[in-house]
């Protein structure tokens, strides 16, 4: 009987207690603390991702960066072409005033050329006039001759006519003399024109020669002229070569803005990305003040069991 | 509404009490040695009068640290006050008393604030206390008291928290909290091996915690308490940060002023512009209250500290005073709604 009435009142006892809450309090403790470690690790993967995402950022920038590096190389580039096209210029420019001098290199050239023909006609002259001379001195030399011949008869004669041609016989002895010397005078003067027509022949030579020059300095002006056209046309190819190489940096340039704005996209997607491991940090943290609140919940459950449960036996 | 602030710096209530009238709400911050005999004679003069106090230094425009200081509300407020007890195991055992207060006060969380002094397990009792002021948004702002003992209501309770919940009849209020503080790096940490009843600190990011703030401040172990007014952690929620005060080395580990729970976000903090920033705060206030009938604060102890030490208390308060009746409790521990913070100041403002 004893054993019954025990065996009721532990039952009753049973139904009292609060045990069951306090079973379920420490269950939940026990899943709480299991959310939390996992919460920890959720968290430290989270910032694995965002460390490793950031390390992504950092390198993306660093080749968006050098992308526009190599963008600055093309301005670069193409401002060496621009120089370029500016050295053709200048080339041009010099070409012209080259040409310029040339033209007028060419001229004065003419001008000489003119100057040693009219020089050439003068000398042509002087050399009729030097002919003139030398005939006029064969002239006089044989006047001379003459003379001589005539002084030598007019001596026989003077001779022959005794003391009365002795005084004849001296003027003509006199003009023989004056004929020999007037002979000798031109042979001397004939000399010295033979010596003028030598000059003048060396100096013809001379001029010629000159004249030969000038002219090859004349085909030289020509052929630089030439030389200067082709420079010219040589340059304008360059120039061409030169808008060309604008043209493919031109093109060049529009492909990588097409890639910086691929990554710019790229980029915007990244910082989404990034925002989004930021809020989900954030909520991770949110979470760990809840799970402090529960904590904080859960904890009062079995005090608060124990202190009904005192109380329910006290009133018993 | 009217916001009354006397004090004795002599320890004296009547001087304290001189020129306060038919009060609806009051608040005493009293010292040690009085503070019982504070309670039993402030009942006896405003019987049945709402009130709350702890064992703490007070403030409007000077610091009030071993006397007495009362804070009261008039002229159109409806208040109510009590206390939960066996805060340290279980605060939720007396939660229908709040229940029953907020249905007394009536009121939400427009008009209505709690205001709390609480004696220990500071985190615990917010959680427990917001469950109920939650369900109607109702703002909290409070602080821990000296010795481990509070009042209600002309009587003193150990382990318990008094709160009082008063209701603006004549327009809105809101709560501050402000942070003179700001990240230092980019450090992140995950806290684990921690012991949320002592409030230890064990591991970050899986490393010796003592280790890490080492590391990262080049500290000694000597230095690290003397480095906390510059560097305490900050534990993240969502947007808000919470402040944590570093109160001693523990082996390998960090003994704080507040429970540090596994899986709790803690960054590095380092104080910033304080002087700028508690500016900021008042324009804020001013903002959006352009007419203020009270102002109710509560500054960390650190922060007066730190504050006195910079030679900036003074100025403080008067820039403070500038908003218009201003006055407050110097707390061992902030509270701002649900949130147990260290080295903060939160406020209540009433329109």
């Amino acid at each position: 009987m004893g054993f019954f009435f025990k065996k009721q009142e532990k039952q009753a006892q049973e139904e009292r207690s609060l045990y069951p809450m306090l079973h379920i309090a420490g269950s939940l403790k026990g899943y709480r603390q299991e959310l939390v470690q996992k919460e920890v690790a959720a968290l430290q993967e989270l910032s694995l991702v965002s460390s490793s995402f950031s390390g992504v950022m950092r390198e993306a920038d660093l080749f968006q960066n050098k992308l526009s590096d190599l963008g600055d190389s093309f301005s670069n580039i193409d401002e060496a072409a621009g120089q370029f096209g500016q050295v053709r210029g200048d080339i041009a420019e010099s070409v012209t005033g080259a040409q310029a001098q040339m033209v007028e290199l060419g001229k004065i050239s003419a001008a000489v050329q003119a100057s040693y023909e009219e020089m050439a006609g003068t000398f042509s002259q002087l050399q009729a006039a030097v002919n003139g001379i030398q005939q006029c001195m064969g002239k006089i030399v044989s006047i001379a001759d003459e003379t001589n011949i005539l002084a030598l008869n007019a001596s026989i004669e003077a001779a022959r006519v005794g003391a009365a041609g002795r005084g004849f016989s001296v003027v003509a002895a006199q003009v023989k003399e004056l004929a020999g010397e007037i002979k000798a005078l031109a042979g001397e003067v004939s000399d010295g024109v033979s010596e003028v027509e030598q000059r003048a022949n060396e100096l013809s030579g001379r001029i010629s020669s000159s004249q030969e020059t000038l002219g090859l300095g004349v085909g030289i002006v020509s052929q630089a002229d030439e030389s200067f056209q082709t420079i010219t046309s040589a340059a304008d190819g360059a120039s061409a070569v030169q808008s060309e190489i604008s043209d493919v940096i031109e093109s060049s340039q529009a492909e990588l803005q097409i890639i910086c704005r691929f990554f710019d996209r790229i980029k915007d997607l990244y910082q989404d990305v990034q925002k989004h491991i930021n809020n989900a940090s954030n909520l991770g943290t949110t979470k760990s003040a809840m799970f402090e609140d529960m904590d904080n919940m859960i904890s009062q459950i079995q005090p608060l069991v124990r202190d009904i449960e005192n109380h329910s036996s006290l009133k018993s | 509404m009217k916001q009354f602030f006397g004090m004795s710096q002599r320890g004296n209530l009547d001087e304290a009490l001189r020129g306060l009238h038919a009060p609806q709400f009051i608040m005493l911050f009293s010292n040690d040695g009085q503070f019982e005999k504070h309670v039993e004679e402030l009942e006896k003069r405003f019987p049945g009068v709402p009130s709350i106090g702890c064992v703490g230094m007070s403030y409007q425009t000077q610091v009030v640290e071993k006397g007495v200081g009362i804070i009261a509300f008039s002229n159109g407020v409806r208040a109510a006050a009590n206390v939960l007890e066996q805060v340290s195991t279980m605060p939720v055992k007396h939660i229908q008393r709040l229940e029953a207060d907020m249905k007394a006060v009536g009121g939400s969380g427009e008009n209505t604030v709690c205001i709390d002094f609480c004696s220990g397990n500071d985190a615990c009792v917010l959680t427990t206390i917001n469950t109920s002021l939650g369900k109607r948004s109702i703002p909290l702002v409070g602080g821990t008291g000296d010795q481990g003992k509070v009042s209600a209501n002309g009587r003193v309770y150990q382990d318990a928290v008094a709160y009082g919940l008063v209701r603006n009849e004549n327009g809105r209020v809101k709560t501050y909290k402000e942070n003179i503080y700001h990240q230092l790096g980019n450090y992140r940490f995950i806290a684990s091996n921690t012991d949320r009843a002592n409030y230890i600190l064990g591991s970050l990011n899986g490393k010796p915690a003592k280790q890490v703030y080492k590391d990262i401040l080049h500290v000694t172990d000597e230095e690290i308490l003397t480095r906390t007014f510059q560097n305490p952690f900050g534990k993240l929620n969502g947007n808000d940060t919470c402040i944590i005060s570093i109160k001693e080395v523990h082996g390998n580990a960090l003994a704080c002023f507040r429970q540090v729970n596994d899986s709790d976000v803690l960054i590095l903090l380092e104080l910033g512009d304080y002087k700028a920033i508690t500016q900021e705060t008042i324009q804020r206030i001013c903002a959006d209250f352009p007419r203020r009938s009270a102002i109710f604060s509560v500054n960390c102890l650190f922060r007066y500290k730190l504050f006195s030490q910079h030679n900036y208390m003074q100025a403080y308060l008067q820039d403070m005073a500038a908003l218009g009746c201003h006055a407050g409790l110097v707390g061992y521990g902030e509270h701002y709604n649900n949130r147990f913070v260290n080295q903060s100041m939160t406020c209540v403002v009433f329109e």
